[in-house]
């Protein structure tokens, strides 16, 4: 059969892109801990703490997390499918858009002009930009898995479709809002009301964006790069079913105890429970797919990143569904415990996924091997260690600050004030600053890897560049 | 079949997603602030508090603090009442945040008197030496719109009148934000009721204890002192050197606090500390 | 039991009912080779 040309410009442009604000978020992350270590450094009224904490997450999620969901989805929908992009002006719209969208949503976000609600803090005029960035995207994949030949649909494309329709869904109920003016709008729910929309979206957003797309890339890269195929196919259409039917049922363990009616927070810590079967459907499947193959942890970096991605994510669906019980909430909510889950789940589990996608992708849309497996080595390991200082000492932290919040001296009245249990938080957020600054050195020599790829003379004999391209 | 066919496979995925959706997010419209939610004395924000209420969204403070207590001992002791649904159907967007890096502000309003939040807007470490709490020195320096304050009423049709709107010349977005501050969970009378009474008599426990006066001393630089001065020579609150109260009269004051005067109560300290802060502050010294 | 319980009941069966079916659907050994043939597809070069 004729092999269909491939786009892989729009790959690598992708990966560019996701690059330059996956750095930007990390930096800004670095920076918003020291903030919390030492106010002196708000410099406002643009560059305090308020406001930048915003444009990390953000960065984080939709620069550098949905711009490498981009990339890979491009890539691997044309090989899934063996049919070229459905449009190439399509994406290259796309790839714009995307970076206008990011600058627009910087800029503004700076400016002050934020909606507050979490992951969702453009004002409604970006809103309108992520739609359209959206419905191009989405057009693109479906009719591009449209035009293939009728075969059995591989599971990287069941939950890149979820994910587009997921994220559509989410994305516009929770934006609806009245707009005051060009750039300050009023959500269209009330109190408790808007307090259960946002969070069954951003429960979801987990599940859609930091869920679906790393497990379509996981299935995709792990079998690309040992070479042999997925444990099982039919375990892992369970674990989808499962998983996409569940998660939006859970909306209402991020407000426990708080004024939404008990019986959506039970179901929700009822339906949080029940998620780790799916989630680790999909762990050991892959952990099984490695039989007989744990020696390549050893010999392909590759593996390295994408098995340890896998295993934070499987702690990450251990640990979220003990969060989501109420009385651990109780006890851990509000505190520093909970950063230290998210970055296990950023960088622990999303970031490892796109690192090996990234690296997997490199020779094949650079045409050159890379410059340097002990760079990248050493990559795994910055980050690695970078990720458990981060997520170990806030875990530890929140811990501490828990317990203190709830010591009660015999006369039934509180043993510390809040600020005497803020100060003994010091250390920990120190210790993070200095996991944050290994971390972000980590990516600095996976960039300067990449930049040394692109760069190197020889590249890969065109036989096989194409059959690679 | 359907795994060849990706119209119907996004068709029953959709339909997989809409299940709980439906449930967990569309059903509870049916009951939440709706009448069985009111609560008499929750009024909307005047156009100056719905103004505060924006600066405090657009300089991102809700990263900082959350605006719900949870029914939780420990947590009704140090914030106050625990929050209830109708007590934010005037919300939009709710502010309930997610991360305590600072204390919960869901029951701020009349804790400190409005000179205390202006001092500590501007330069929070002033007020409390070891805060990691950006300074916001210029909300000082930026004057009110009256006519984009007008819209934003209108869109969001809460009452108001020509005088509030007039009135709001002049001031600057420190006032917004005190106002907004000062009016936070105290549309219900949760601190009227969470006074306690002390029956039977008061004794002090350590009377001229050097040891209780030491401690009483520390208590008081971490907690008094921004208001009344290191040495207690008097600020936002009066100067505190000759009181001339009884042992018991103070205890009193000091765990009630003076709510009409701006001055909170300091019960959950515990009694053993407010003993230790009376017999620092009548000791003399 | 009330027409609420009976409603709950049923939705939470039928739940289970779809799941079951899911699952017999997805091992049936007649569809084996269908339901596994896309994970070896996806090893093709390109
Ligand atoms: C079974 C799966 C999971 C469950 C049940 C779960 C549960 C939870 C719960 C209960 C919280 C709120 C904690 C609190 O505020 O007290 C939370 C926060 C969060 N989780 Fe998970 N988690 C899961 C998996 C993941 C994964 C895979 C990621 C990937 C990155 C992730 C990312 C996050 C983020 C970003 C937040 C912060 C939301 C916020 O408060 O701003 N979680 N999770
Ligand atoms: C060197 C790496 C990083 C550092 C130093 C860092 C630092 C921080 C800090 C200091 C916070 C604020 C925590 C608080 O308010 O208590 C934060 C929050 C957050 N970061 Fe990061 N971060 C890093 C990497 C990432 C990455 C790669 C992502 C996403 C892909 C990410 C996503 C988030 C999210 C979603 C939150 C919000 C947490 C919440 O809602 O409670 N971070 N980060």
């Amino acid at each position: 059969m004729e092999k269909p040309s491939y786009n892989t410009d729009i790959v690598r442009s992708f990966v560019t892109w996701s690059l330059v604000w996956g750095l930007v978020a990390v930096l800004v992350g670095v920076i918003v801990s020291l903030q919390m270590v030492n106010p002196d450094l708000n410099f406002g009224p643009y560059l305090t703490f308020g406001r930048l904490r915003p444009i990390h997450t953000n960065a984080g999620i939709y620069g550098w997390g949905v711009g490498t969901i981009f990339a890979t989805f491009l890539f691997m929908v044309q090989r899934l499918c063996k049919q070229p992009l459905w449009s190439d002006k399509l994406a290259k719209f796309q790839l714009w858009f995307f970076n206008a969208t990011i600058i627009a949503s910087a800029v503004t976000l700076l400016l002050g002009y934020t909606t507050s609600k979490e992951y969702h803090e453009m004002e409604w005029p970006i809103d309108v930009m992520v739609v359209i960035l959206w419905v191009a995207f989405a057009i693109n994949i479906i009719m591009t898995i449209i035009k293939r030949k009728d075969e059995q649909m591989y599971i990287s494309l069941w939950y890149m479709m979820a994910a587009l329709i997921g994220v559509a869904i989410l994305y516009l109920v929770n934006a609806a809002a009245v707009p005051a003016s060009l750039f300050k709008s009023y959500s269209a729910y009330a109190g408790t009301n808007d307090a259960n929309v946002h969070w069954w979206f951003g429960h979801n957003a987990v599940a859609m964006a930091l869920t679906a797309p790393p497990l379509a890339m996981f299935y995709y890269f792990l079998p690309k790069s040992t070479g042999v195929p997925i444990y099982s196919h039919r375990l892992s259409i369970i674990a989808f079913w499962s998983l996409i039917f569940m998660y939006l049922w859970t909306g209402a363990h991020h407000l426990l105890w708080t004024p939404v009616p008990d019986w959506i927070q039970t179901l929700a810590m009822a339906f949080s429970v029940m998620l780790i079967a799916p989630s680790w459907g999909s762990v050991i499947n892959g952990y099984l797919s490695m039989n007989g193959q744990w020696h390549q942890m050893k010999e392909n970096y590759l593996v390295k990143f994408l098995i340890l991605g896998i295993t934070f994510y499987g702690l990450q669906t251990l640990q979220g569904p003990m969060q989501s019980i109420r009385s651990f909430s109780a006890f851990i909510h509000y505190t520093d415990w909970v950063p230290a889950h998210i970055h296990m789940g950023t960088m622990g589990w999303v970031s490892m996924i796109s690192f090996a996608s990234i690296y997997f992708l490199a020779p094949r849309i650079y045409g050159r091997e890379i410059y340097s497996i002990p760079l990248a080595n050493l990559h795994f390991w910055l980050a690695l260690i970078g990720q458990l200082i981060w997520s170990i000492s806030l875990w530890v932290a929140g811990v501490l600050q828990a317990g203190m919040w709830n010591a009660m001296n015999d006369d039934g009245s509180l043993t510390y004030t809040f600020m005497e249990t803020m100060v003994e938080m010091y250390p920990y957020w120190w210790a993070r600053v200095i996991g944050g600054a290994i971390y972000f050195a980590g990516i600095l020599i996976f960039v300067y890897n990449l930049y040394m790829t692109v760069r190197k003379k020889e590249t890969i004999p065109s036989t096989t560049a194409e059959g690679r391209a | 079949m359907l795994e060849k066919k990706p119209v119907l496979f996004m068709i029953l995925a959709t339909l997989a997603i809409l299940v709980g959706t439906a449930v967990t997010m569309v059903l509870p419209f049916v009951w939440v602030n709706t009448a069985a939610d009111r609560i008499e004395g929750v009024t909307p924000y005047t156009p100056l508090q719905q103004e505060g209420r924006d600066i405090y969204i657009r300089e991102g403070c809700n990263n900082c603090h959350t605006q719900t207590v949870r029914p939780l001992v420990a947590e009704v002791l140090r914030y106050g009442d625990y929050s209830k649904s109708g007590e934010f159907v005037y919300d939009r967007p709710f502010l309930w945040g997610s991360k305590r890096t600072g204390p919960d502000l869901a029951r701020l309003g009349g804790k400190y008197p409005d000179a205390w939040h202006y001092k500590h807007m501007k330069s929070p470490r002033s007020m409390v030496p070891k805060t990691n709490m950006p300074d916001y020195p210029w909300l000082n320096d930026n004057p009110l719109d009256p006519d984009v304050i007008r819209n934003k009423m209108e869109t969001l049709g809460f009452p108001y009148d020509d005088e509030q709107i007039a009135d709001l010349t002049g001031k600057t977005e420190m006032d917004a934000m005190v106002a907004y501050l000062q009016k936070l969970g105290s549309d219900i009378p949760w601190r009227k009721a969470a006074e306690t009474t002390i029956v039977g008599d008061l004794t002090n426990p350590f009377p001229g204890d050097a040891a209780a006066i030491s401690a009483g001393q520390a208590i008081y630089a971490s907690n008094c002192a921004a208001c009344h001065g290191d040495n207690r020579e008097g600020m936002i609150g009066p100067e505190l050197t000759d009181m001339g109260m009884e042992d018991a009269e103070l205890y009193q004051v000091l765990h009630n606090g003076i709510p009409d005067g701006g001055m909170p109560g300091f019960s959950n300290l515990g009694s053993t500390k407010v003993w230790q802060l009376v017999n620092f502050l009548n000791s003399g010294q | 039991m009330d027409w609420a319980s009976i409603l709950y009941l049923g939705v939470t069966f039928g739940l289970f009912a779809v799941f079951a079916l899911i699952v017999v659907r997805t091992y049936n050994k007649k569809s084996k080779d269908r339901n596994e043939s896309a994970k070896y597809r996806m090893l093709d070069d390109d």
